[in-house]
């Protein structure tokens, strides 16, 4: 089969790319994102940079293709109730300037000639190192909840005292917690800054910041972490389009893809229970670092063939596990109706 | 067990450490310094691909606030659409919840 006839001309980043490639980053992404609740985005980056777009093209299509993912998953998830507004509006401004300083980052890089190495060498740091702790986590889980169980059955412990309440201090009514702004808009500028620069979400480091290093309950800090997101991504959207970095066409096709393989990705939460998916999760954390080593090593074909094959072998296990919780629960729910009509 | 984990957290150390000196030693190096204001050549060009590069030509300020509205509305309507087909091929996609 000829593959080329699915190549595709994209003007505004000058390359000729391949239809199907754009919708299967898509589609593994949004289901990845769909059934871990965080946005799977830093496939996306580096798949499109293995497969040729330059870094800052792809920094920006990704970042466009997060917002639209991110306005599909505010509807399915319709959390929106749980966010904590005033929160949500200074993460807005630690966002925003993050992103902007990010992505003015990549554009020095850019035009000195480097931003494919550096952003790809924090990649490199970045899906290790998460990789890594993920491994740890799995392993040490029974351990971790054996400790749980003991400190709960102590009784409750005392409140941990808040070490850093340099002023002004900030009373935040929903989420019944008083911290320092600087804490605030530093978690959220760190974050908006990762976004920029790497284009990602940044979820999986604003998620446990808010819930750990500010207080949040947890479904509120879903809730906001959810509205930042949105934010976040129209920023980044809007400042990379400006600086003509964003390839809509290739946006809209990655988030139809996106689009379907998140309802497929949320619907398996239904279905799929277990920690042992998580193992699976390290390990394409680790594959997908090692693509981003192939890619700087210059071996680009392995490199596409082990981003992509890594993305697509995991979303396959994650619908074969769906398709065999939904046939279970149908069998349950045809026995429990014919039990009761006997 | 003890010895185990840090044998396992000093084997971790070192590929972090290693693996980026290694790829930075071998690696692609530079890339080839780009201009930061572009045109887009427009020939052979037609349809949404002709629209998209037009604005970026003349209007970037209108390319990136189409970029940013239509990436919301597209969004929005493939929501609705995949909703209503996961939804007649039975699957119950109204309620979240997290099972670990």
């Amino acid at each position: 089969m000829d593959w080329s006839m699915f190549d595709i001309y994209l003007p505004i980043a000058g390359i000729h790319f391949n239809v199907l490639i754009l919708l299967a980053i898509g589609f593994s992404v949004g289901i990845l994102g769909g059934f871990f609740g965080v946005g799977g985005a830093w496939v996306v980056t580096p798949a499109l940079n293995i497969f040729g777009f330059h870094m800052a093209y792809a920094i920006g299509t990704d970042l466009a293709h997060i917002f639209g993912k991110s306005i599909v998953a505010t509807k399915k998830h319709g959390k929106m109730g749980n966010v904590d507004v005033k929160m949500g509006l200074y993460s807005i401004i630690g966002s925003v300037i993050g992103v902007e300083i990010g992505a003015r980052n990549v554009m020095w890089l850019t035009a000195k000639g480097m931003a494919g190495p550096v952003v790809r060498y924090s990649y490199i740091f970045m899906l290790f190192g998460l990789g890594i702790y993920m491994f740890y986590d799995y392993f040490t889980k029974d351990k971790r909840l054996a400790k749980q169980a003991a400190i709960a059955a102590e009784g409750p412990a005392a409140a941990a005292k808040k070490k850093w309440n340099l002023p002004p201090m900030i009373h935040f009514p929903v989420s019944q917690v008083t911290v320092s702004l600087w804490t605030i808009l530093g978690v959220f500028f760190f974050t908006g800054w990762l976004s920029g620069f790497l284009g990602v979400g940044g979820g999986f480091i604003r998620m446990p910041a808010l819930i750990y290093l500010i207080g949040c309950p947890t479904a509120i800090a879903v809730g906001t972490d959810l509205f930042s997101v949105v934010f976040t991504g129209a920023y980044g959207c809007f400042t990379y389009a400006l600086k003509g970095r964003v390839e809509i066409v290739a946006a809209f096709i990655m988030l139809a893809g996106a689009a379907v393989g998140a309802q497929i990705g949320v619907a398996a939460v239904k279905y799929i229970h277990g920690y042992g998916i998580r193992l699976l999760f390290a390990i394409m954390i680790v594959l997908a670092g090692c693509s981003v080593v192939l890619k700087q090593l210059q071996l680009n074909k392995l490199a596409g063939y082990s981003v992509m094959g890594c993305a697509l072998g995991m979303c396959l296990v994650i619908i074969v596990l769906m398709i065999q919780g939904f046939r279970k629960e149908k069998a349950l729910k045809a026995a429990a109706a014919s039990a009761s009509q006997a | 067990m003890k010895r185990l984990r840090a044998w396992g957290l000093l084997v971790s150390i070192l590929i972090v450490q290693w693996l980026p000196w290694r790829v930075w030693a071998e690696g692609e190096g530079l890339d080839v310094p780009e201009a930061l204001d572009k045109k887009i050549v427009l020939d052979g060009l037609s349809g949404i691909s002709l629209f998209f590069a037009k604005n970026y030509n003349e209007h970037l300020w209108l390319y990136a606030i189409y970029c940013t509205v239509l990436m919301a509305a597209v969004g929005m309507a493939i929501a609705y659409v995949t909703d209503f087909i996961l939804s007649a091929l039975g699957l119950d996609v109204t309620k979240i919840e997290h099972k670990e």
